[in-house]
């Protein structure tokens, strides 16, 4: 299935080094910043052995770094780039700036908290908060999910005209090694067809992009996107098909598990997945009935796809590891928005377990599933630990 | 739904949107008239033929110069350069030196023996001209190029009027003048000489002989100071004393000489006297800068050793025995009249003084010769009455000249000549006279931009030194250098007149200026009016209007 | 009087939005004519990116991309290497910024690339303020000047690009303005055919910005040329000045005076302003001269 893959031990930044060489970007635009450096390095690295054929653009920040992805990749190449927290927001204006102009960017975002006070560990605030910025995002749990995330996001983006960001936590994936199937080339090559995007900046063509447009073209505009925005889940669906039929790894938009007949089901992002994954193995096999909910599609939010995996669960505890102050955890937020209406919804319990990169152990989340079951939620997200 | 342009991804040009929509002036390519031009009285296209010496063309400046005057020689030595002191350039500097390169091209059109273009007679009527001086040369020569034939009478046994029988050799060298004379009259001109029309019937008998006549005859009646007794032989009128030295005569004299007059011919007088080895004193009832010489021969006369009593007039003469003359005098205010000719002189009290002379040759003007002509045509005082297109009170006679006019310059009477003939085709095509154009405001110094004509010296005057001048009838005055006449037309801002080199083009934020065969246009669909080519033009051809909707 | 011989290779269109007179539209023309059709500009909001116009129409025959206010060096690097990543090297990448974008809140993207001596034209029109937003103080206007944000006159001096570009010791730093044009032109075509980073400043005289009236802009350039408020000249490797014209010849007060936003000017402060210009003068003649 898999010709002459190669398995490597590798960490989540190292994981999409390689997912990033695969894809044969020509363009990448990178500022370095704790904990997304090995990327960059990577990259590097593969560049001066010759099997990276990109220009690779040092900046001296990561808002002209994302505004020289924007450019290049309007000039028609295909254009990879990473960073974190800090870098993140320093780019935020040029993120709504990518959307807008329809730049089908891949970048890498590594989840850490967010200054002030200045830290280091994984929390997903920083890209939560970009939410409404129009890029496609994912959540990936492992190295190897990185990877094919990465490439699989390639195809998403071009196929609907739309940057995607591709989130992994700050060193419970970006570091930790683990084994990691990295697909061949030709796989790769077979997967995604070369980047010709139907306007570019040339010469030769004479478009030009950015002129100032009236209310009514603003508005059809933002319409497109919208458009793009729901074609998106059908693209993540199809993409990801395809590549589990290439190389047998799939993950889908979201990916229930284990919530059959349960009776309450976690829901989370992230690597707190894997912690809920085991949790849930434990529970199950005292013969409790839980299951695990993993949001792998944030944007577009996935709303009839996580309506029909929720319908009938009695109890959903939302594990938040962000928290946007005034209104709680994200996903709890987002959660009981999708969900509101529906017949047979379940009672949604939102904690905010791990900001700020507190560790939460499979023992606690049993705890937090013993203190909401049954219970009428709380309005408000709840703060643990 | 109404179909939409796309947000993003542009593809059309912004050359739909008409900005001329934005304006309230729209610059004008135009031809204003040079302050020089309108000043000239032959109306020469003074800007054209100064810029065709610019680019080295001299064939071409000539040709143009000649349009309007045929003695572009004579008159780059004697006009009067009225063209001079309203030039713009001397807002910036000096003047340009008009007349000077006039004479650069006039000179080299002799030298290199070029001629005029062909004339042939093409119409049946042939003109009478009487007076073959200036007025009745230029009328010649202009009625010959439109195709009239032309018979031409003069009482001298030569042609040329003053300009031979007047104007001193140090002045107009005859060479020059018989040559130019000579390619007038090789256009074919029926030349009669020696020959006097004078009375009544002589005119009426060329009237009956010739389509049209004109008369231009000139001043020859010398006017006199009641003060002097002009029975004495002490006493030579100007103009006598002038034709016999032009003849190459001495007129017999005392050694000291009185010149009485303050015009171009009591200089001409002084200086021709000098040159004979007389003492000479010049008695102008005018202060020196009120004189109407010209400025450079008062000049030129005072370094050639001759004595000014400027702003003095002569009360009488007293004739002592083996003393002399003594020539009572006295101060005065002299004030210029409203109308020209007329003035007012006020003795000053207690300036008496006293000037020892042994010969007074006055030099106050003349009077036209009217005894034959005052019963045939209507006069106006001691001038003949004519209209603005030089008719006389009699159909078919026409008058120019110093016959006509008080303003006795040479250029003035070679622009009657000129007129003349426009007119006489005129009266002869249709009758009809013709409309006043419009008058078209002249280019002032404000619509050109001084920017792009760096500050130059004007070419000076070359002289012969004043010690060599003594005894010789020689020119004085020299002509430019081909350097230095090239030179010199650079320093002319080509007033109204373009000289193609692109500004407005150029400096049009809105490309709204279009190059054209011969000049420029402008896109009214997309001037702003903003004025920068109006700015930026150094020759004041583009001017702004207003618009109105 | 020399004559101009410019090709126009019909690169910028009329009916653009630029205000009756802007010189800097002149200049665009004409830098555009210059470059050739194979170019790719990179515009930051400034009067440039009005003048290119509102969708779907540009002024432009080239391709434009607009982008943020700080970022234009960044993205003009991104198209560079784009373009570059595609073999197609000999397509010229400009920039075409006002000071706002180049001395303010765009120099450090600015700074950056020109480290990295990217293959690019970096010109920027300084019309001495934020004039797109209403003329708003920049770091690029002088000292003394009276604008919406220093309405009693800015207490601060002019930011010298110039030089700060050529510490930069990139191949070709440049002044130019639009009076100037067949300098401008030459300069240009220079630029053109030198690799790396190029910046050309262009002084615009903006005509509601400075208080001129509509047919001032080009007389306004002269004599901040002449008067030595703006010397054109060139420095090459950050080591080679060539001062370009041979002389100042006029009183700073000729130019000052034009302008409404120096009426205010007192005679200590004309003073002053004329012996920092004396003696920046005279510091670029020496420099030239060790050339």
């Amino acid at each position: 299935m898999n010709e002459s893959a190669t398995r490597m031990l590798l960490t989540g930044n190292h994981a999409v080094a390689w997912g990033a060489r695969l894809a044969r970007p020509k363009f990448m635009a990178c500022y370095p910043i704790t904990p997304q450096t090995p990327i960059l390095e990577k990259l590097t690295d593969f560049q001066m052995a010759g099997e990276l054929d990109a220009e690779i653009l040092t900046p001296e920040s990561e808002h002209s770094a994302m505004a020289a992805c924007i450019s290049a990749s309007l000039t028609g190449v295909r254009v990879f780039t990473a960073t974190s927290c800090q870098g993140l927001l320093l780019m935020h204006e040029m993120l709504h700036y990518a959307s807008g102009a329809r730049a089908p960017i891949v970048m890498c975002n590594v989840n850490r908290t967010v200054a002030s006070p200045w830290a280091f560990w994984p929390d997903q605030t920083d890209s939560v908060s970009q939410r409404d910025t129009g890029w496609i995002q994912l959540y990936s749990e492992s190295s190897q999910e990185s990877l094919d995330t990465v490439i699989q996001a390639f195809r998403i983006a071009e196929r609907v005209v739309n940057p995607v960001l591709i989130n992994q936590d700050a060193f419970y994936i970006s570091h930790a090694l683990e084994p990691v199937e990295v697909p061949a080339r030709e796989t790769v090559d077979r997967y995604l067809p070369p980047f010709q995007p139907e306007h570019v900046l040339d010469p030769e063509r004479g478009e030009s992009l950015g002129n100032v447009v009236s209310p009514e073209m603003f508005c059809q505009h933002r319409k497109d996107i919208g458009r793009a925005m729901q074609l998106a889940i059908a693209a993540a669906q199809e993409s990801d098909g395809e590549w589990q039929r290439l190389v047998g790894r799939g993950y889908g938009i979201i990916e229930p598990y284990r919530c059959e007949d349960a009776e309450l089901v976690i829901a989370t992002m992230g690597s707190m997945c894997g912690t809920v994954r085991h949790t849930v193995d434990e529970m199950r096999a005292r013969g409790r009935a839980v299951g695990l909910l993993k949001v792998r599609l944030f944007r577009p939010f996935p709303v009839d796809a996580l309506r029909d995996a929720l319908a009938g669960i009695p109890d959903v505890l939302v594990l938040d590891r962000n928290f946007s102050p005034g209104a709680g955890g994200v996903l709890h937020q987002e959660l009981k928005a999708a969900l509101y209406g529906m017949a047979d919804a379940p009672r949604i319990h939102g904690y905010l377990a791990g900001v700020g990169g507190v560790n939460v152990p499979p023992g606690k989340i049993e705890e937090f599933v013993d203190q909401v079951q049954h219970s009428e939620p709380a309005i408000h997200s709840v703060w643990t630990g | 739904m109404s179909k939409q342009a796309p947000a993003i991804w542009t593809t059309e040009t912004t050359e739909v949107v008409k900005t001329g929509s934005w304006r309230v002036a729209l610059p004008a390519y135009v031809n204003p008239p040079a302050p020089c031009h309108i000043a000239c009285p032959v109306d020469g296209n003074i800007a054209v033929w100064i810029r065709h010496i610019e680019n080295q063309s001299y064939h071409d400046a000539w040709l143009t110069l000649i349009d309007n005057n045929p003695f572009p020689a004579i008159t780059g030595r004697i006009c009067h350069r009225p063209c001079e002191s309203p030039c713009n350039r001397g807002q910036l500097d000096e003047p340009v030196a008009i007349r000077g390169l006039e004479r650069f091209v006039g000179d080299m059109a002799l030298d290199e023996g070029w001629s005029f273009p062909d004339a042939p007679v093409a119409k049946a009527e042939t003109v009478a001209i009487v007076g073959g001086g200036p007025a009745g040369l230029a009328a010649a020569f202009h009625l010959r190029r439109l195709g009239y034939a032309v018979t031409l009478f003069d009482a001298q046994p030569e042609l040329g009027g003053l300009l031979r029988y007047g104007i001193p050799r140090y002045r107009l060298p005859r060479i020059i003048l018989d040559a130019e004379i000579r390619r007038v009259l090789e256009l074919g001109v029926d030349v009669r000489t020696d020959t006097r029309i004078s009375t009544r019937s002589d005119f009426e008998n060329l009237r009956s002989e010739f389509a049209a006549v004109y008369i231009a005859t000139g001043a020859s009646v010398p006017k006199q100071l009641p003060q002097l007794d002009y029975s004495q032989p002490w006493v030579i009128e100007s103009a006598s004393y002038l034709e016999q030295s032009n003849a190459g005569v001495h007129p017999r004299s005392g050694a000291r000489i009185v010149v009485i007059g303050g015009g171009s011919a009591a200089m001409d007088v002084a200086r021709t006297a000098k040159r004979l080895g007389k003492e000479v004193t010049v008695l102008s009832l005018e202060a020196e800068p009120l004189m109407p010489a010209q400025r450079d021969e008062v000049l030129e006369a005072k370094d050639e050793g001759i004595k000014l009593i400027d702003g003095a007039m002569l009360q009488s003469v007293a004739d002592r025995p083996q003393r002399g003359l003594e020539l009572s005098c006295i101060k005065v205010d002299f004030e210029a009249g409203a109308v020209s000719g007329d003035f007012q002189v006020t003795p000053i009290a207690d300036t008496d003084f006293i000037i020892s002379a042994d010969t007074i040759v006055p030099a106050i003007g003349q009077d036209p010769e009217l005894s034959g002509l005052q019963d045939l045509l209507e006069l106006e005082g001691a001038l003949v009455r004519i209209d603005e297109q030089q008719q006389t009170s009699r159909g078919g006679f026409f008058a120019g000249g110093d016959l006509v006019t008080l303003q006795r310059f040479v250029t003035v009477a070679f622009g009657f000549g000129k007129q003349a003939a426009t007119e006489i085709d005129r009266f002869l095509r249709s009758g009809t006279p013709a409309r006043d154009l419009p008058a078209r405001p002249q280019v002032s110094i404000d619509v050109i931009n001084t920017d792009y004509h760096p500050r130059e010296v004007r070419a000076a005057q070359q002289l012969v030194p004043a010690a060599e001048r003594q005894a010789s009838f020689d020119e004085v005055e020299l002509g430019l250098p081909a350097g230095e006449a090239l030179l010199e037309s650079q320093r002319c801002f080509s007033c109204g007149n373009c000289t193609f080199c692109d500004n407005c083009f150029y400096y049009c934020p809105d490309m709204a200026i279009n190059r054209e065969t011969h000049g420029y246009s402008v896109n009214d669909d997309y001037c702003k009016g903003c004025g920068l080519c109006v700015r930026e033009c150094p020759t004041g051809s583009i001017i702004m209007r207003a618009e109105t909707r | 009087m020399e004559l101009l011989e410019i090709e126009d290779r019909h690169l910028f269109y009329s009916g653009h939005a630029a205000c009756p007179g802007c010189v800097e539209a002149l200049a665009m023309r004409h830098i555009l004519n210059t470059l050739g059709p194979d170019t790719v500009a990179v515009v930051p909001p400034s009067c440039t990116a009005i003048i290119c116009g509102a969708q779907p129409c540009n002024s432009l025959k080239i391709p434009v991309y607009q982008t943020t206010l700080e970022s234009s060096a960044a993205a003009a690097s991104g198209v560079r290497r784009a373009l570059d990543a595609q073999g197609k090297h000999d397509t010229t990448v400009i920039v075409m910024a006002g000071d706002g974008g180049t001395y303010d809140i765009g120099f450090q993207a600015l700074s950056s690339a020109v480290e990295r001596n990217e293959d690019m034209i970096y010109f920027c029109f300084d019309n001495e303020g934020y004039m797109n937003t209403g003329a708003q103080k920049s770091s690029a206007t002088p000292l003394y000047v009276a604008t919406g944000s220093t309405p009693a006159g800015k207490r601060s001096k002019k930011k010298n690009l110039t030089e700060i570009m050529a510490a930069h010791e990139i191949p070709y730093v440049a002044t130019a303005t639009p009076a100037h044009l067949a300098d401008l032109v030459q300069k240009v075509e220079k630029a053109k055919s030198i690799p790396g980073a190029r910046v050309i400043t262009v002084l615009i005289p903006c005509l509601p910005g400075w208080g001129l009236p509509d047919d001032a802009g080009i007389n306004a350039a002269r004599l901040a040329v002449d008067t030595g408020m703006f010397p054109l000249y060139e420095v090459e490797d950050g080591q080679r000045y060539t001062l370009n014209q041979s002389k100042k010849s006029r009183p700073v007060k000729d130019y000052l005076m034009m302008q409404k936003r120096y009426r205010h000017l007192t005679a200590e402060e004309l003073d002053e302003i004329q012996a920092t210009v004396d003696r920046s003068w005279a510091r670029l003649v020496e420099k030239s001269a060790h050339a």
